[in-house]
């Protein structure tokens, strides 16, 4: 379980200071999907950040994370990387935006986690980047690949199983399905629910489409400038919405639904 | 206003009024005015100053007090006319003893005695490779220039110049011309030929950059294409070569300078053309009927002058530096008082062997302040043409 | 067209137009081209022969064909001052030029690598700044001035190294010529790193910091994966490219910085024989060592380009794709 409560988050930037989390509470289960859900500028990615206490200089972070008992909060750095990030909890990034390095196999890039944080050889770490690659449908022999020769959704199953290395119990996936087209975005969402179901995964479903999030997730959590606005299993706030903001959400979503049926 | 805040245009404002007055005020720069690779006068106390000593037909005697070693220079000059049957002598008398100087003999005359002076130094019992000052101030102490005669002169005027180890401001150089008036004489140049060649630069880039973005097609490939050609060569030997086959003076430098360095210019102002190409105003000028000409020298023109601006003094440094550079290999002509020609003759001719630092510095700070402070100007001037680019220099 | 015969091709027409320059050049200055060729000192017989040979007395397109061809063979004639043929000269130079501007590439691309990551990785850090300052000072330093001063501090006033020269005269024998020649070639060198890593290190901390703030990069910091790895295999791979594109602009500068400095140091090599030959009017010489600072910078472009092919995978797969 990862507890989250009280979570700020400030930028400065200048003389500035942004408040980007404004006293989150939050509670993410194993083996459950939950969706975040908010318009662009809610703090949805910087919860993402948070999680994974990936901070950029300036900003200042308060409050408690637990996750599985361990208080995240009081991990060095070095204990971050080494115990926390991508072996607990890893991350998926939104693919068609390049967030592999560009110049390093697909294979090398998956096979370095397992070098690092499964102290296994480099073959061993091949072989199992090539397994990796495999479960999420794509040819073994594509860790010779580079990041550009493949096409959006491609890269981003690769993504997944790059997350899948260090068997994490929970899974960030941000904007999975972005800037795919719809038959892609169908196939990456049918593959995530798969594999959560599969290995037992937490997946935090962080996005701005709760047509998305509504036909994967359990459970619905709806940010708004920063702060938890709504919460609670997918059923029970669609049809009965406990703030505004859901509401209009779900009045943009109708119309759009309407609209597409003209 | 916030230019005037910055360091950069003042700096070249003084050293433009000091290159443009300074050379009238000090005296040509060409002269000597003292002993090869004097020091300044500031440097060295222990260096002897130069000193004159006076002898005329009222007073017949003159004397100093000597606390150096001996002077750089020994040099006696002057007149006399003597009554009839009378003989006389210059001598000089120091703490160990007198030497004759000059014998004064017949009516009158001239005399014009100098330490490098072969007949001088034999007279004085000296190789004609000896130097003789060592001869004439063995030592610190008090030293006498003296007539010495049957009677006195009916009329006598000698001046003995004593040149010392030091001079002026800045030294002196290898042929004892000051280095100070060379420096000042210097900012002319450097800057006469950074400016000129820049801006003939600018025409040539922006009239390319133009005309290519304009015009696109075989035009802009053909441009864009010399433009790399050029940008893929090393620039010094193409200009060194230019420079020996047609010749060194400032125009050609300027014209050799200015066509070999159009080429960044031409590449902004292509990209500025192209973007404004498209932009709604043009588009309907060229709807209207307006011809090619028209659009781009009243609208594209001004549109990219705050930028053309920017570019141009960022590109000042880069024509000095290689005015200097082509001065300093000695391709300039040696008439063109320069920095990098100071710099040239500094290192050609034994500032090296002398330890003659004062020589160096002085052109050497002066390109470095000069490009500084055009880069400076320049980056203020881009600010100001892209607010942009304030958020990404820290 | 694929990136390497695009390159190729780049390439040669570089060197055809310098080849172009080159002829006319040297053939349209004021006077009787054979003068610019033929050393004036020759007698009218030999004058006659030579004219013959260099296909003087042929039409000028002709003309342009034999002088390609002489020159892609490298033979650029006899010096009017040695007396031997041009390419023995250059050929017994060129050596000492690539030593001197090879090593210094190398050097301050290593020093000023190190420093740009290092100042990308601690920013604001007092290293950052001596680093921002050196780079803007490289810009406007004339490099035969900060020569001239490490000649006089460095080699008078305290003289640690040789005032000119290639090697001792005379030479001596065996290892201690290898020494010698080093001994005599580090102040040129380092002259030449001072000038340039600072311009180098700014370069790299500049593309370092767009790289550590990018979307790979924060992914990797997710991965957990130790800073030397973030930095070193994903983020300087990443500036590998651009680097090598950024030695590929630095030669031609390079190249026009040896020709000051071997003059400055009096080393033997094609620099400092461009300029004795221009100030001798040696033009068979000259134009032969333009040409080859020329194809050496050609040669040099295409290597770079070669190594930014292996760096990018981008380039890499579309020629493995094409073949």
């Amino acid at each position: 379980m990862i507890a989250v409560e009280g979570l700020r988050l400030d930028y400065r930037t200048g003389i500035r200071r942004v408040r980007a989390l404004d006293g989150v509470d939050l509670v993410l289960r194993r083996a459950a999907t939950t969706a975040i859900v908010g318009e662009s500028g809610s703090g949805k990615s910087s919860l993402v950040t948070a999680l994974l206490r990936l901070l950029p200089p300036g900003a200042s972070l308060s409050g408690k994370i637990t996750v599985e008992g361990r208080n995240i909060m009081s991990l060095s750095e070095k204990e971050l990387s080494a115990s926390y990030r991508w072996t607990t909890v890893s991350l998926v990034l939104q693919g068609a935006m390049n967030a592999f390095t560009p110049v390093l196999t697909l294979g090398r890039q998956i096979a370095e986690v397992l070098e690092v944080h499964r102290r296994l050889s480099r073959t061993e770490a091949m072989g199992k980047a090539a397994a990796l690659l495999e479960e999420t449908g794509l040819p073994r022999s594509w860790t010779a690949r580079y990041p550009h020769e493949l096409s959006g959704g491609q890269k981003q199953r690769a993504a997944i199983a790059m997350a899948l290395a260090c068997d994490p119990l929970y899974l960030l996936a941000d904007e999975p399905t972005t800037a795919l087209d719809v038959i892609t975005q169908a196939e990456i969402v049918t593959l995530l629910k798969g594999l959560t179901r599969w290995r037992g995964l937490g997946l935090v479903l962080v996005t701005h489409d709760l047509a998305l999030a509504s036909a994967v997730a359990d459970r619905l959590v709806v940010l708004q400038a920063g702060r938890v606005v709504d919460e609670g299993p997918t059923e029970r706030l669609l049809d009965a919405p406990g703030h505004g903001h859901t509401t209009s959400l779900l009045e943009a979503l109708k119309t759009l639904e309407a609209s597409d049926h003209d | 206003m916030n230019l005037l805040r910055r360091w950069s245009p003042w700096a070249l404002l003084l050293l433009a009024l000091a290159g443009l007055i300074g050379p009238r005020l000090t005296g040509d720069a060409e002269e000597i005015v003292a002993p090869p690779f004097a020091r300044p006068l500031w440097l060295d106390r222990s260096a002897p100053p130069n000193r004159h000593l006076l002898l005329s037909t009222k007073d017949l005697e003159a004397s100093l007090d000597w606390q150096w070693g001996p002077p750089a220079g020994f040099a006696l000059t002057g007149t006399y006319r003597l009554p009839e049957g009378a003989s006389a002598r210059l001598s000089w008398t120091g703490p160990e003893g007198s030497l004759v100087l000059a014998e004064l003999t017949g009516a009158g005359g001239r005399f014009a005695l100098d330490g490098r002076d072969i007949a001088f130094r034999l007279r004085l019992g000296l190789s004609p490779f000896q130097s003789p000052l060592e001869r004439l101030f063995p030592e610190p102490g008090p030293y006498r220039l003296r007539y010495e005669g049957t009677t006195p002169p009916e009329e006598l005027a000698a001046d003995l110049h004593l040149s010392g180890g030091r001079w002026g401001l800045l030294g002196t150089d290898q042929r004892g011309r000051d280095v100070f008036r060379l420096f000042l004489a210097g900012i002319f140049v450097s800057l006469l030929i950074g400016l000129a060649a820049t801006l003939l630069a600018a025409l040539l880039g922006t009239t390319a950059g133009l005309l290519g973005g304009y015009l696109g097609g075989a035009v802009d490939g053909a441009l864009m294409r010399l433009a790399d050609l050029l940008l893929a060569l090393p620039l010094l030997p193409i200009l060194m070569v230019l420079a020996g086959l047609w010749g060194r003076g400032l125009w050609q430098l300027i014209l050799i300078l200015g066509l070999f360095s159009w080429m960044g210019t031409a590449r902004t102002v292509r990209a500025l053309t192209l973007s404004l190409r498209e932009a709604p105003f043009v588009e309907n000028l060229r709807a209207l009927g307006a011809p090619t000409w028209y659009i781009l020298g009243r609208h594209l023109l001004p549109e990219a002058l705050p930028v053309l601006l920017a570019t141009v003094t960022l590109g000042v440094p880069g024509a000095i530096l290689a005015e200097a550079g082509l001065a300093f290999l000695g391709l300039s002509d040696p008439r063109l008082l320069s920095w990098g020609r100071m710099l040239h003759e500094a290192h050609s001719f034994g500032a090296f062997t002398a330890g003659a630092w004062w020589i160096l510095l002085p052109p050497g700070l002066g390109i470095v302040t000069v490009c500084l402070a055009f880069l400076d100007l320049g980056r203020f001037l881009e600010e100001k043409a892209d607010p942009r680019l304030r958020e990404e220099t820290p | 067209m694929t990136y390497w015969s695009r390159r190729l091709l780049g390439a040669l027409t570089v060197l055809f137009f310098v080849l172009t320059l080159n002829f006319a050049l040297f053939r349209l200055m004021p006077g009787d081209p054979v003068a610019s060729l033929i050393d004036p000192r020759f007698s009218p017989e030999s004058k006659e022969a030579l004219r013959k040979a260099y296909g003087l007395d042929r039409p000028q397109a002709e003309q342009f064909l034999l002088y390609l061809k002489r020159t892609v063979t490298f033979d650029f004639g006899l010096s009017f001052i040695s007396g031997r043929p041009v390419w023995q000269e250059l050929r017994n130079r060129l050596p000492h030029t690539v030593a001197l501007t090879g090593s210094a590439l190398a050097l301050s691309g290593l020093i000023g690598t190190f420093l740009g990551v290092t100042a990308a990785r601690r920013r604001g850090g007092l290293l950052e700044r001596a680093t921002l300052t050196a780079g803007a000072l490289s810009f406007s330093f004339p490099s035969f001035f900060l020569q001239l001063l490490l000649l006089l501090l460095l080699a008078v006033f305290w003289p640690l190294f040789p005032l000119r020269g290639s090697v001792s005269v005379p030479a001596p024998q065996g290892a201690a010529l290898i020494a010698d020649y080093l001994h005599h070639l580090a102040l040129p060198v380092i002259s030449l790193v001072l000038l340039s890593f600072g311009s180098w290190a700014l370069y790299v901390r500049n593309l370092m910091v767009k790289i550590l703030g990018s979307e790979p990069l924060f992914l990797a910091r997710a991965k957990g994966l130790p800073e030397s790895i973030l930095l070193w295999r994903h983020a300087f791979r990443t500036a590998l490219p651009p680097l090598l594109t950024l030695v590929l602009l630095s030669l031609p500068g390079l190249l026009s910085g040896a020709v000051i400095t071997e003059t400055v140091f009096s080393l033997h090599g094609v620099g400092r024989f461009l300029l004795e030959s221009i100030q001798g009017q040696d033009y068979p010489a000259a134009g032969g060592a333009f040409y080859l600072l020329a194809l050496v910078t050609v040669a040099s472009n295409l290597l770079a380009d070669a190594a930014y092919g292996m760096a990018d995978p981008r380039i890499r797969f579309e020629r493995e794709r094409r073949r």
